[in-house]
């Protein structure tokens, strides 16, 4: 996020789009609700009905992917409005003159023929936005998880940059992430093109400070995605290490997935649960879990946060750290004994310049919201707030771009995948704890109730989901939160794993699988049989260890 | 400071003090160290006003005011403990204990739940004095296996209501009827899992007294020990609210949210409040697995056995095919060490960059 | 004039057929009212009389279409009395139990009903106390003695004065006519208000109001002109007058015979009000047990509209004032003024806490004036004829008048327009004819029921606050019930007490608890031991009256603190005679 969760209830108009943020961020989304409260307006863009679009005062129900042009017409009327900020764009950035040529032609109207929504309604989201003296944009997977996810948020990126929404209270362009430590994964150089902190591999003075530390160089050729190293499994790629993921259920393409993990010579993973993907390894490490672990993580809004051991783990699990330092150990490297999670965070902070200024001891009350570039410094809870760092915020030019698969006469709905609240990810956490079961037993397709009719659907009844990779069999929910032509499922349960028909295309750059726009074919089916005895939700037990 | 840059003071028991624009008395006297009784109050709502043990005495007042909703201003004489407001204090105590069941509360009901326990003890008030009808009624019928709506022991505070909705934003319960009929209740007065509630437990965490509590934790009663506390941050989404996780012994028995989390400033949500006994399941793997080559089926090996085998794996794949023919997958949802370790293994010990973290699926 | 009230039969047929008109949808009545201001309680209001109560259905129609959560909205619906959420509900008759009709034959009458097969409830005060007794079915108010006798009519007229004791807001009210716009102007009315928007500024109006030492009527007696002035410096706009007109205390009536038989009286003062404070809006917020009152200033409204004393341009100048009536739904608390803003603005109607208040943050956190019917009524008087004028009316430095609503044991019960100051013996004696044959006055209760009893040895107050205030009571609002010395003062009390528990709001707790802990008490349970039991009373009384939030609870325990002062020998005979303890 550029801007401090504490922002989140100082804006005036608040474009939620892209996040289903009470069930996805509850917390979060608590301040914006207080935002209401206090008068704000907001926008919220977004396919299906969510939470949000219940207490929002422009609801844009856009049709799945056509998210750039949605924000190209918006862009179009702010500055047909003349509603730019004009020193910002004078002192901030560069190529306006030609953005603004350039969306001179995406009018609302030529955008309401792609994306659905009135062009009267996209007026009034632009011109509240527009309007506004602080307008905050907050958006989450909606938005990346496309063909052009880059483009996306690119789109948004270009609507602050206008009206001069960065730098300040109450604004920004604020991606919600979606797991605990998913930002500090990037932070700690879990990424094929960057070392820790974000600095890139291929600038030879990076490869000479880490040479320096590492005791050897590493390639100036930045490494694959794992969307690539899946693709080449088999091939150029013959083991993989796996830390704490569930790849064949939570990954677009299950039988994909599954086939490149067979076909590894070694696959190591480390996890707490036998799941899906350990069951195909060669090893499995035990880790220790979340209240078992001392050590770090990184919240959405960069705050560096320690994690604290309560309990001891069972039996031999042991932390990831540990386990990877005695693996290094005996792999025959130098520079692997590492004997606590404090050394291996104090030597991330002293190669990391965001996180120079930080320490162990330093971070332990939550005070931190990195860049800290060296001690002293009181962290960064906004960025941009003296313009930007690299110069100037550059426009882009975009143009609108369709999914790499559209509906068609074969596959005539649109899937849209998520999360819901009692669920985290693969349920292999919130599935083992007590009571969760009881707000959310099983997964339910989400099919608006003119579908269910015209589809000869019945509520409650079953439906097979098919797609050019596969089909899946799901209860069915009538619910007016999917509109006519679009339906929902959660990749919740394993008994649905609705990843199986997904990975129809994936952003050119980020390698981002377009998991939230998917055509499929719906058609009613027969219960599967013995239902009675095994009953539903069942991912768990099954991967019980032997 | 006041407009002219002059401090603002005001007499409190007798002292003169400083005080900011908009604070309250209660503000401005709990700033001093004063312990004003309050029941109604919780630092995160606007005041409300009801429970006026939190009265005092202000000069040219016709009554006590309560010091929680009335603004300080300059050169106010305030008087926080006099003999007959401890009185009145004692007095209303009596009342409150009057309404309720029990008066002795199991601290694993929430945050707050030892508040009115811990104030009778502090008036050493007379339970039994006002004996009359009690107020509430309880819905042991809710079947919802998070939250105890055990409102025998409801003062009325309306804590709960006002959380969810101030702080929320949920506005799954109310107020019903008047007067001693009021009730909590959600609309219709029917279960919280009809309602808009989302089970994220802060009307629990408010309770000051026990009417409402955290089933998962109750549920942990009988544990031996003592309950002690570690602040942690939530391992769910990526807002980071802190909490801090009460163990006895080995175990958890429940969560409490962090009322000074900078992230969460106590708002927890469903997940974060109630699923944190994944950690003690069964399930969890305590010992390492190998494939065994002979059955083709993962069985448990010692450390040594599995780490040998990984690294002799490894080594024969990078031998064979290369060390870029190596790949790692880091997680988004273990530390950062994990993921700068494994980073460090393929970069340090490999040289490549063949490494991603699950953000992009 | 009215003729001779017309005798109704209780009709329990329900939904009322209207003439030739399709029953409008949840939709129609949303559209109706959805963009109007202050919208929730008339849109409930026509919800429950097309339904004859509130379905779940509707409520969820509302919510969702109001923003209302439906938490909230089912939580407010269950504050008010009279709204139903059972089929046929608001066809039960409900049938007044307060302190006068209980010991004027409540329980005759419900016993009647109930032999005519009836379902009948009981109802606090419905301030018909000059007329017992009420009940009040669907949306019409009968009342009578039995089933079969029940009438309806508007508020008995007031008895004249004795000779040479002028009047201020009863002046023209006898005159037949008088409510119609016509009578009105043919004795002067609106001339107060045309001289006041064509010659005078809204500063000397509110000068004139200042000097007259009219002070609130409603019972806070905060001076008018000091509140109006407040309201016209507060920043924010725009600003609101709210005619408080929720008249719910007991033995109260004052308000209803006012806007019964001279509602321009108050049409006028409002207006007069508005253009003093530069208020734009304006709302009479009037009790629900008033519906014929409600079609009376509907009525008046309508015809000052027409005839450009209301509405936008005022007499041909830029004065704009629009004026609406918003019905309440049975709840003694909304006439506290800031639990009725809360009404008013479809909220739960607790009370506010205060400061701020509501001249600067009234309806909608907007400068407001929030002044009772009597306050309003007595302005355009006070224009007309000066502000020494109205001073002189009072006795013993006194400015002014005040209606006193005379109830109870008392040969002739009803309203009477007094100079502030009058004694009450003569009050008592000469304008209401005294004790029934053969009886003596025992107590009277002041101020309605919230300023407890005053014994017989004190009934030598004058009728002003410092006066009556010395007697630890307050004149209040006006209301006075008359109890002689057949009435066992114990059983008056806990009635009154009981009224008390039923209205407490429940936000703050010394009242909310009080209240029914000293209504326990009053019903035999509580310690057995007599300076147990007295130590209890006055303990809770003392914490009620100290600590409460409004004046509900402040006051309730005037009742049982005039009880153990006047009455030593009744509680110690009560305590000692009842059985065994009860628990309660």
């Amino acid at each position: 996020m550029s801007n401090p969760l504490a922002d989140m209830d100082k804006p005036d108009v608040i474009f939620c789009i892209g996040t289903n943020m009470t069930e996805c961020h509850p917390v979060a989304a608590t301040r914006l609700k207080r935002a209401l409260t206090r008068g704000a307006k907001m926008i919220v863009a977004d396919p299906r009905r969510i939470g949000l679009a219940d207490i929002s005062d422009v609801y844009l129900p856009i049709r799945v992917g056509s998210d750039v042009s949605l924000l190209l017409a918006m862009a179009h009327v702010i500055a047909r409005d003349g509603l730019l900020d004009d020193s910002f764009m004078e002192e901030h950035t560069t190529e306006g003159e030609g953005f603004l040529e350039h969306v001179a032609r995406f009018t609302p109207e030529w955008a309401s023929g792609i994306c659905g929504v009135p062009a009267e309604d996209i007026e009034a989201a632009a011109l509240l936005y527009g309007g506004a003296d602080r307008a905050a944009i907050y958006y989450t997977v909606g938005i990346t998880e496309h063909i052009c996810g880059v483009d996306n948020v690119q789109s948004l990126c270009n609507l602050a940059l206008m009206t001069g929404n960065l730098g300040r209270e109450g604004t920004g362009v604020n991606p919600m992430r979606g797991q605990n430590n998913i930002q500090g994964a990037g932070d700690a150089g879990a990424l094929p093109n960057n070392y820790p902190g974000f600095q890139s591999v291929t600038v030879p003075a990076h490869q000479e400070k880490f040479a320096r530390a590492y005791g050897r160089p590493v390639d100036l050729e930045e490494g694959m995605t794992k969307v690539t190293a899946l693709d080449l499994a088999g091939d150029r790629i013959r083991a993989m290490i796996i830390d704490g993921e569930n790849t064949v259920v939570s990954d677009p393409d299950r039988q994909h997935c599954e086939h490149a993990l067979k076909s590894l010579d070694c696959l190591v993973v480390i996890d707490i649960f036998m799941s899906e993907t350990a069951e195909m390894a060669d090893v499995v490490f035990p880790a220790t879990a979340w209240a078992e672990t001392d050590g770090v993580c990184t919240n959405t809004e960069r705050r560096v946060q320690r994690l604290r051991a309560a309990v001891p783990p069972p039996g031999e699990a042991r932390p990831d750290w540990w386990i990877l330092s005695r693996l290094g150990e005996r792999m025959g490297w130098e520079g692997f004994g590492f004997q606590s999670a404090r050394e291996v965070f104090n030597e991330l902070c002293s190669l990391s310049p965001i996180y120079a200024g930080l320490d162990w001891d330093r971070i332990a009350r939550s005070e931190y919201q990195w860049p800290v570039p060296e001690p002293g410094h009181p962290g960064t809870p906004r960025l941009h707030e003296d313009g930007f760092i690299n110069g100037r915020g550059i426009f882009k030019m975009l143009t609108y771009r369709d999914p790499e698969e559209t509906v068609n006469e074969d596959y005539p709905i649109w899937l849209t995948t998520g999360r819901r609240l009692p669920a985290y990810h693969t349920r292999t956490q919130t599935g083992r704890s007590e009571g969760l079961d009881y707000l959310l037993s099983e997964e339910r397709l989400e099919v608006h109730p003119d579908d269910i009719a015209g589809l000869g659907l019945q509520n409650g009844g079953w439906a097979e989901l098919s797609s050019p990779r596969g089909c899946v069999h799901v209860k069915v929910r009538a619910t007016t939160r999917s509109p006519r032509g679009t339906v929902f499922a959660s990749f919740a349960f394993n008994d649905v794993p609705v990843n199986v028909l997904t990975g129809g295309g994936y952003d050119p750059v980020t390698q981002t699988a377009a998991l939230k726009a998917c055509p499929v074919a719906l058609k009613p089916v027969a219960p599967p049989p013995a239902l009675g005895q095994t009953g539903l939700g069942g991912a768990l037990g099954r991967t019980a260890p032997p | 400071m006041g407009r002219n840059g002059t401090a603002l003071t005001l007499t409190l028991d007798g002292e003169r003090v400083a005080f900011r624009r908009g604070e309250t008395i209660f503000e401005v006297a709990e700033r001093h160290g004063k312990e004003i009784p309050t029941l109604c109050y919780d630092p995160r709502l606007e005041p409300f006003g009801g429970c006026r043990l939190c009265v005092v005495e202000l000069e040219g007042a016709r009554n006590p005011v309560a010091s929680c909703t009335t603004k300080a201003e300059p050169g106010m004489v305030v008087r926080t403990r006099t003999a007959s407001i401890e009185v009145q204090r004692r007095v209303l105590m009596e009342m409150v204990a009057s309404e309720n069941r029990d008066t002795d509360v199991d601290p694993l009901h929430g945050y707050a739940s030892q508040e009115m326990a811990t104030l009778l003890d502090r008036y050493d008030a007379r339970t039994g004095r006002f004996d009359g009808a009690l107020s509430g009624e309880s819905r042991f019928d809710d079947d919802n296996p998070f939250i105890k709506r055990d409102y025998d022991n409801c003062i009325s505070c309306y804590r709960c209501v006002r959380v969810c909705a101030e702080q929320e934003g949920d506005y799954a319960i109310s107020i019903m009827n008047r007067g001693f009929d009021t009730k909590i209740t959600t609309e219709f007065g029917g279960f919280l899992n009809d309602s808009a509630c989302t089970f994220c437990g802060q009307c629990i965490q408010t309770c000051p007294t026990g009417a409402l509590g955290d089933l998962k934790a109750l549920a942990n009663r009988d544990v031996p020990g003592e309950t002690e506390t570690t602040r942690t941050i939530c391992p769910y989404c990526g807002v980071g609210c802190s909490v801090d996780v009460m163990t006895r012994g080995d175990q958890i028995v429940g969560v409490l949210p962090a009322m000074d989390g900078p992230a969460n400033e106590g708002a927890l949500c469903v997940k974060g409040q109630f699923a944190f006994d994944f950690v003690h399941h069964r399930e969890r793997l305590s010992t390492p697995f190998v494939r065994d080559l002979e059955s083709g089926k993962l069985r448990p090996a010692s450390w040594d056995e599995a780490l040998d085998r990984a690294a002799t794996d490894l080594r024969r794949v990078v031998g064979k095919h290369g060390r870029e023919s190596v790949y790692a997958v880091a997680s988004g949802r273990a530390p950062h060490e994990a993921a700068y370790m494994l980073q460090r293994f393929i970069r340090a010990g490999l040289g490549t960059n063949h490494i991603d973290n699950c953000s992009r699926a | 004039m009215f003729g001779p009230p017309p005798r109704i039969a209780l009709d329990f047929s329900h939904p009322k057929p209207r003439d030739g008109m399709p029953t409008p949808t949840n939709a129609d009545l949303v559209a109706r009212w959805k963009d109007e201001p202050a919208p929730l309680l008339p849109l409930l209001h026509a919800l429950h009389e097309r339904d004859g109560h509130l379905s779940e259905d509707a409520l969820r129609d509302v919510s969702r279409q109001l923003r209302i959560p439906i938490a909230d909205l089912f939580g407010i619906v269950t504050f008010y009395h009279h709204f139903s959420r059972d089929a046929g509900g608001a066809e039960r008759p409900r049938v007044c139990t307060g302190p006068v009709c209980a010991m004027r034959g409540a329980d005759v009458l419900v016993a009647s009903l109930r032999a005519a097969g009836h379902d009948p409830q009981a109802m606090p005060c419905p301030g018909r106390c000059d007329q017992p007794v009420p009940v009040i079915q669907g949306d019409t108010v009968l009342t009578g003695r039995t089933a079969a006798t029940l009438t309806s009519g508007p508020s008995p007229l007031p008895a004249p004065p004795p000779d040479g004791i002028e009047e201020c807001v009863f002046a023209g009210i006898r005159t037949p006519g008088r409510a119609t716009l016509d009578g009105y102007r043919s004795q002067g009315g609106y001339e107060a208000l045309t001289r006041a928007v064509g010659e005078m500024t809204p500063d000397e109006v509110i000068g004139v109001v200042d000097r007259s030492g009219l002070a609130g009527r409603g019972g806070a007696g905060f001076p008018t002109g000091r509140k109006w002035r407040a309201v016209a410096e507060a920043p924010g706009e725009p600003r609101t007058i709210v005619c408080n007109a929720d008249e719910g205390e007991p033995g109260c009536f004052k308000d209803r015979v006012l806007m019964d038989h001279d509602p321009h009286g108050l049409v006028e003062g409002m207006a007069l009000a508005a253009y003093a404070t530069g208020a734009v809006r304006g709302f009479i917020y009037l009790r629900y047990e008033y519906p014929e009152t409600f079609d009376v200033l509907e009525g008046a409204i309508a015809e000052a509209v027409a005839a450009g004393l209301m509405g936008d341009g005022i007499l041909g100048t830029g004065f704009s004032f629009d004026l609406m009536v918003r019905r309440g739904a049975g709840a003694y608390i909304c006439g506290e003024e800031t639990s009725l803003l809360n009404s008013l603005e479809g909220k739960h109607p607790f009370p506010r806490n205060r400061p701020p208040f509501p001249v600067t943050h009234g309806y909608d956190n907007l400068p407001t004036v929030v002044n009772n019917v009597e306050t309003l009524a007595s302005v355009p008087p006070i224009l007309a004829r000066g502000a020494d004028w109205y001073q002189g009316l009072g006795r013993g430095g006194h400015a002014g008048t005040k209606v006193i609503s005379l109830s109870g044991d008392i040969a002739r019960p009803g309203n009477y327009e007094v100079p502030i100051g009058l004694p009450l013996r003569e009050l008592l004696d000469d304008w209401a004819g005294g004790p029934l044959p053969g009886r003596c006055f025992q107590a009277v209760t002041m101020a309605g029921l919230s300023g407890g009893f005053l014994g017989a040895r004190d009934l030598s107050v004058t009728l002003d606050e410092p006066s009556i205030r010395a007697k630890e009571s307050f004149l209040g609002a006006g209301g006075i019930m008359v109890f002689d010395d057949s009435r066992n003062m114990i059983a008056v009390t806990r009635e009154s007490m009981e009224f008390f528990a039923e209205e407490s709001c429940g936000k703050c707790f010394p009242c909310r608890i009080g209240t029914q802990r000293l209504v326990e008490r009053l019903d035999g349970k509580g310690p057995r031991d007599l300076d147990a039991w007295v130590d209890e009373v006055t303990d809770l009384s003392e914490v009620m009256k100290k600590t409460s939030a409004c004046g509900l609870g402040q006051a309730a325990p005037l009742l049982t603190e005039s009880l153990l002062r006047y009455f030593p020998d009744q509680v110690r005979e009560f305590v000692a005679v009842r059985g065994p303890q009860q628990k309660g």
